[in-house]
């Protein structure tokens, strides 16, 4: 089961959740530092650990009322295989409408929003029914109904993601949070309820749970947003969306998702567990426990992104516009330059600090898991390139804030290259190498990161002035 | 009278001031498109007005002469269509904008031609310093502007070498906090520079160019002279710097940055206010520098063009003038008593002053209330000034004797005025006066522009013939209403004022006396043309010294002014 961070992210800056952490921050006290990371955490992290949770905890409930080991991994791994089709599918609509609907909002023209939300929703649920509906029915040989009900919960994850991060730009994440639990426990019930449908009652209850977020979400929006039409398709204009977002959060999604593929789809590396759905054994279980860890790095990066960048970038954009100094201008931007390695210094030292406890306490780690200490190794480096993927989206994020398409697009277009490029270059190396293909990847377009927001901080007052349409 | 291209090559030039007969006949030699390249800025032919009825007429009256009309203006927008019907003569035509762009570029970041800068900062220290530009450098800067391997437009709006010209000229000089004012300031400045550099390239061959006012008219002028060596003629009907400084003067988008801690004795002009200024100025010297004939309206005017930098022996005045036999009609239906009603023929907008005109009236009724006031003029351009006009002749009870009238044909109202009045606190050669004498009305009017030396004559034989009229200082109403009224009441005065007013139009402002010194002034430019041995456009040859023949042509000029006596 593997986590769904993204651009859950880029809708939290868009909500201003920087404010909120600032003012939790205000009070400056210990008790109030505490409690701003800890709301960060939650906000941040809330909502897959929340996904994976739900998923374990139907596992091990199912087991204990009976139902066959073998019934729930099929379940886990056809779960799995939702979430990532339907994060590769979707990612690059929601970055490209989350721009979108902030350009609007910034145009003060929110009416054209909700229109547009129904239109994306569309194109994303229907054209995914489109070309899922007769892959699975072409390469799945189970029961109608099993078809069937991947086909659903596919199309209905699909829109639930755009939901998702519609609603994280609303400032709503505590009903997100809210909701979500409220959504995983009623698909955990339905699980439970149906258990003697094995398999399908699993997915019914996965479908349930989905499908009330999606509405629950939905009703929130619509309530929140005034529509003049009903279906609008504008964000599809090329005037007024960028396409290139639409590549970027493909590459993105597609980069995070590709060496696990790739593991998955290579005879020796995997095995078969249901209709065409692989799964890697040896893969697998260290990656998903180690995503579990990223979640201090997460929350730090939230704190400090959201709270002291975005605020020394808004000053920055105020100074330029308001008609201050070029001398002023300058040291506004080297606040925010510090404020950036302020942010990726924090994330680094405590995902640094989160890489020590696992490597001392791993084994320990594994062993309360069940996880055979064959693993040990896996789990270390992999552990290691979560946290340099947190690192990465840290410098995304600020890519992002100063609107740096073109260098975003280059810096996902070379970790879905390398990651791809490196998985197979260690399937040939062998088993001990395994973990470092994602690992060196991820890391060398971190430096690449590095190296390109350097440049673009530099240059930043030049094109700001010189390089505007 | 031949044309001038009828007539065989081979003859020979003839010498300055031949007269008034077609005399000079000129070797062509490029195949030009036009003997004269007319150089408008905001004027002919899409905006009604004064300059452009004068450019239109001048056109008219010379059809021998073959015109090329370039206009330029701000923004497509703000321009409807051609007001005017281009005769004959006009054999090319061409419209730039300088605040549009042509091709929508893209921003690419690109280097810059750092060295062509470190150039430019040469030209703009002397620019500084005020003093008179080298005709090479500024050769060179212009060969610069627009040219790859010198500052493209592109360049300058995009690449890093512009870009650290700019940020550290802000360092050492500006004075102002504003940056990004300043930085607007400096693209808006330079900007339409590039395209007067590509309409001086792309301009097809002519014989001659004559700018109708300075500024970027003038400027144009200017390169097109060091580019092609072709004579640069140039009129100024107002005095362009002196109208841009009032316009930045009330600008409300400069904001000056005064210190209210640190008081200072004198307003401290913002130094934006003040780069736009110089600015201006220095385009003005640019073009005077380059230009020769440089023609004024009358003597103040010229005085001021030398103070600004015009070369004196280069400068002289060509008087506007009226077509007499018009207002023959409108002399003829005055009546035999002077009615008691006064006119401002006039735009109703600020610089006219129209309300010191309404509270004389009120001063003037007090005294004799049969006195009227009447307010002729197009009201649509400023209608919050209208309204605030109108709502004083209310306030003060004049609603029975001051009549607003709106547009009308002035040869209907001219027979039913006793007295024409100028109150404006701006003017050059207002038309109105000269419309007024050839109609038998003599005229109030402020000491602006050349009012004065309308009513009182420029001394001599001038002054000997009389004082047409009044006088008097600006926005004082209690001095011209008793300037008014002695006017009025004194039959005597009132016809004695009549016939100087008649005398003064009818022998130095007839537009017939106009059209024959441009026409001398276009000959001799042409005669004077680049007959060198590298006549083709863009040569780099100096300009050659204009200054002999001007000096035959004053000779003409004086002869012309005091023909009749």
């Amino acid at each position: 089961m593997l986590p769904l961070i993204g651009f859950w992210g880029l809708g939290l800056d868009m909500a201003g959740i920087g404010f909120e952490i600032r003012k939790i921050l205000e009070r400056d006290s210990y008790w109030s530092v505490i409690r701003a990371y800890g709301y960060a955490g939650m906000v941040s992290g809330g909502p897959w650990v929340l996904s994976i949770l739900s998923i374990m905890m139907i596992g091990v409930l199912d087991v204990t009322l009976g139902v066959e080991q073998r019934e729930v991994n099929a379940f886990q791994i056809c779960v799995t295989y939702l979430m990532a089709a339907s994060l590769i599918w979707t990612g690059g609509a929601q970055l490209m409408f989350t721009r979108f609907v902030a350009d609007r909002t910034y145009a003060d023209d929110k009416a054209e929003v909700l229109p547009n939300l129904f239109g994306v929703l569309i194109v994303v649920m229907g054209g995914g029914f489109a070309w899922a509906a007769p892959f699975i029915f072409w390469f799945f040989e189970g029961p109608f109904v099993q078809q069937l009900l991947l086909l659903c919960n596919f199309v209905v994850l699909s829109g639930m993601w755009i939901g998702l991060i519609f609603l994280s730009g609303m400032k709503a994440y505590r009903r997100i949070v809210w909701t979500l639990a409220k959504g995983y426990l009623l698909g955990i019930g339905v699980g439970l309820a149906a258990a003697e449908w094995k398999l399908n009652g699993l997915l019914l209850g996965v479908l349930t749970g989905h499908s009330y977020l999606l509405f629950s979400f939905l009703h929130h929006i619509v309530r929140e947003y005034p529509g003049s039409a009903l279906l609008k398709f504008d964000f599809l204009d090329r005037n007024r969306s960028f396409y290139s977002l639409f590549l970027v959060g493909t590459l993105y999604y597609l980069a995070v998702w590709v060496d696990k593929l790739i593991f998955w789809f290579i005879p020796y590396t995997s095995e078969a567990v249901i209709g065409p759905l692989r799964a890697s054994i040896i893969y697998d279980l260290p990656i998903f426990l180690a995503y579990l860890f990223i979640l201090p790095g997460m929350a730090v990066f939230l704190v400090t992104m959201e709270a002291d960048f975005a605020e020394q970038h808004e000053r920055f954009y105020r100074a330029v516009r308001e008609g201050d100094t070029l001398m002023h201008i300058e040291h506004r931007r080297d606040r925010m330059v510090y404020a950036a390695r302020q942010g990726i210094y924090e994330i680094f030292k405590v995902q640094g600090l989160t890489v020590v406890l696992c490597l001392l306490w791993g084994r320990d780690l594994l062993h309360a898991v069940g996880i055979s200490p064959l693993y040990i190794h896996l789990f270390y480096i992999d552990v290691v390139a979560v946290s340099v993927q947190v690192l990465l989206m840290a410098i995304l994020n600020v890519l992002f804030y100063l609107d740096a398409r073109r260098e975003v697009l280059i810096i996902t277009a070379c970790f879905f290259i390398t990651n791809l490029l490196f998985t197979f270059a260690t399937l040939q190396l062998g088993a001990e190498a395994f973990g470092y293909g994602f690992a060196v990847s991820v890391t060398v377009s971190a430096f690449l990161g590095l190296f390109i927001l350097s440049r673009k901080f530099n240059r930043l007052e030049y094109e700001t002035f010189m390089l505007q349409n | 009278m031949k044309t001038v291209s009828e007539t065989a090559a081979g003859a020979r030039v003839a010498g300055p001031g031949a007269g008034f007969d077609a005399g000079p006949v000129i070797e062509p030699v490029q195949e030009s498109v036009a003997d004269i390249a007319l150089l408008l800025e905001g004027t002919y032919p899409y905006v009604r007005g004064g300059v452009s009825s004068w450019v239109h007429q001048i056109i008219t009256a010379l059809p021998e002469i073959r015109f090329a009309v370039v206009f330029i203006g701000s923004e497509p927008s703000m321009y409807g269509p051609a007001q005017y019907q281009f005769p004959g003569n006009v054999t090319h035509v061409e419209t730039h904008y300088l605040l549009r762009q042509d091709r929508h570029i893209k921003p690419h970041a690109r280097k810059g031609n750092r060295r062509a800068f470190a150039q430019m900062d040469s030209l703009h220290t002397h620019l500084r310093e005020g003093g008179e530009i080298p005709s090479n450098e500024m050769m060179d800067a212009f060969t610069r502007l627009g040219s790859p391997d010198g500052i493209t437009q592109e360049d300058f709006l995009y690449s890093k070498a512009s870009w650290e010209y700019i940020t550290q000229q802000y360092r050492q000089r500006c004075t102002e906090p504003s940056f990004v004012d300043y930085f607007w300031a400096v693209r808006a400045m330079h900007a339409p520079l590039f395209v007067l550099a590509n309409i001086a390239a792309g301009l097809p061959p002519v014989r001659a160019v004559h700018a109708i006012s300075t500024g970027y008219a003038g400027l144009l002028g200017a390169m097109i002279r060091l580019r092609r060596a072709i004579p640069f003629v140039l009129t100024e009907h107002g005095i362009y710097t002196k109208e841009r400084k009032i316009d930045l003067a009330q600008a409300t988008w400069l904001h000056d940055h005064n210190d209210d801690v640190c008081n200072t004795l004198h307003d401290e002009m913002g130094y934006i206010r003040g780069l736009w200024i110089r600015f201006y100025e220095q385009i003005g010297r640019m073009a005077y520098g380059q230009a020769s004939p440089i023609v004024s309206l009358y003597e103040g005017n010229r005085q001021r063009q030398i103070a600004d930098g015009a070369a004196a022996e280069r400068t002289r005045v060509i008087t506007n003038g009226i077509n007499l036999e018009r207002y023959r009609t409108a002399l003829e239906r005055r009546p035999e008593t002077v009615p008691p009603i006064l006119g401002l023929v006039g735009r109703v907008v600020p610089i006219k002053d129209i309300k010191t005109f309404i509270r004389a009236l009120r001063i003037l009724v007090n005294r004799r209330p049969d006195i009227q006031g009447w307010i002729v003029g197009p009201e649509d351009e400023d209608p919050l000034y209208v309204t605030e006009c109108k709502e004083l002749a209310t306030s003060l009870g004049l609603n029975e004797n001051v009549k607003f009238l709106g547009f009308q044909n002035v040869l209907d109202i001219l027979p039913q005025l006793g007295l024409m009045v100028l109150t404006s606190i701006s003017e050059a050669l207002p038309l109105v006066v000269l419309e007024a004498f050839a109609s038998g009305l003599p005229c109030l009017a402020t000491d602006v522009g050349s009012c004065r030396e309308l009513i009182e004559g420029r001394g001599g034989e001038d002054s000997a013939l009389g004082s047409a009229g009044s006088v008097v200082s600006i926005a004082d109403p209690e001095v011209t209403a008793e300037a008014a009224l002695a006017l009025l009441n004194d039959a005597t005065r009132w016809h004695d004022a009549q016939r100087a007013g008649l005398a003064r139009v009818a022998r130095y402002y007839d537009d017939k006396l106009m059209f024959s010194s441009y026409r001398s002034l276009y000959m001799e430019a042409l005669g004077s043309g680049s007959s060198g041995p590298s006549g083709s456009s863009g040569s780099s040859e100096f300009p050659r010294s204009p200054g002999s023949s001007s000096r035959g042509c004053d000779a003409a000029a004086h002869r012309v002014l005091g023909a009749g006596a």
